[in-house]
């Protein structure tokens, strides 16, 4: 054997292993793994979100039928009457019916012309955080409003505001700005909250927020709350 | 004589095999070492033509060449300076070189051959 075969060998093979690895390094970076994983966590995202539709469809359909069998016991008994108009009232401080007064609307949009003014600017100074939400309903509700909703997600007890990445979760129904926040209430006690809060922030801010106050010429209208209550763990302390 | 290809086929099916990987923060300075090891790789090819071949050479050679690039180039990132680009050049100007003296060898060889043949 030639004494040149071997070191040549020892070489080759150690810069195969290295080429392979790197070739590999590259083929798994360049069709980007977290694209691939995010796909299939949107998919399975669709996939509950169909799920969850369905359901809302059945409760929806079931309390319909329930409303119908209430109303259609009803013939001149005092007693029933006055049940279900307990039942009503109670409907009414859960959430479970859709409501409409005089009110405001707050329309809050991403400051998109200030990042495109800025575009080496921390993105994240021009978009709408779900804080600045929560900031506003605080602030609503300091104002005595009655009922809120956004985007059509009527808030209730156990209704959350989360940030999840890019958009925000209401009643685990995903939201994407522009963000409508409509409260019922006072429309001149909610002016005044909103304009000396969070909104009048955002608007020094150059985010482009709007608000009209509606009278009951034009009331706002709110849905009802479309989930359900769950107690798992609660009992009634007696 | 088709021992080191088939030791490049081999380090190639261990390296596809084995489920390491090379994180993505070292894949930089890792195509530095991959260009350096196959500038060895011709080097030595193109000694053993020549008959300048020395195995302790070439060994050495090979890892320092290898780990003084990657290295040079994570000087460079911490620098500011993109060193790894040099490197890159001057293994890929080696490789070139290397090649082209493996080719004229062969031909030269190549053509010898056919002559003699001739004169027979």
């Amino acid at each position: 054997m030639r004494k040149w075969i071997l070191p040549i060998t020892i070489v080759c093979i150690i810069s195969g292993l290295l080429l392979s690895l790197q070739f590999k390094a590259q083929a798994s970076l360049s069709p980007n793994p977290i694209g691939e994983r995010n796909e299939a966590l949107v998919s399975l995202i669709n996939n509950l979100e169909q799920e969850i539709d369905q359901y809302q469809e059945n409760l929806n359909n079931l309390r319909a039928e329930l409303d119908k069998i209430e109303n259609s016991t009803v013939s001149g008994q005092a007693e029933i009457e006055a049940l279900q108009q307990e039942i009503q009232k109670a409907r009414l401080q859960a959430g479970l019916l859709p409501l409409k007064g005089r009110g405001i609307k707050v329309v809050l949009d991403d400051n998109q012309a200030g990042l495109k003014a800025a575009p080496n600017d921390d993105p994240n100074r021009y978009i709408i955080h779900y804080e600045n939400i929560l900031n506003i309903i605080t602030e609503l509700k300091l104002g005595r409003t009655e009922a809120i909703s956004i985007n059509g997600q009527r808030l209730v007890t156990p209704s959350e505001i989360r940030c999840v990445g890019n958009v925000i979760l209401v009643n685990t129904t995903r939201l994407a700005p522009p963000f409508e926040i409509t409260a019922i209430g006072n429309p001149d006690i909610l002016e005044e909250v909103l304009l000396y809060g969070e909104y009048d922030l955002l608007k020094s801010s150059g985010f482009p927020v709007s608000y009209t106050k509606h009278y009951s010429d034009n009331p706002v209208e709110i849905p009802a709350y479309s989930g359900t209550y769950q107690f798992k763990f609660t009992k009634i302390n007696e | 004589m088709w021992l080191p290809l088939l030791g490049l086929l081999f380090g190639a099916i261990i390296g596809s095999a084995i489920s390491f990987e090379i994180p993505v923060v070292y894949v930089k300075y890792m195509s530095v070492a991959v260009l350096a090891s196959l500038d060895s790789v011709f080097g030595g090819i193109k000694a053993v033509l020549e008959d300048t071949f020395d195995g302790s050479v070439l060994l050495t050679g090979f890892f320092t060449n290898a780990l003084l690039a990657a290295l040079l180039a994570y000087l460079g990132d911490r620098l500011g300076v993109d060193l790894y680009m040099a490197a890159v050049f001057a293994f890929g100007v080696r490789l070139f070189q290397n090649l082209a003296a493996i080719r004229h060898y062969l031909l030269d060889r190549h053509i010898k051959n056919y002559k003699e043949r001739l004169e027979k």
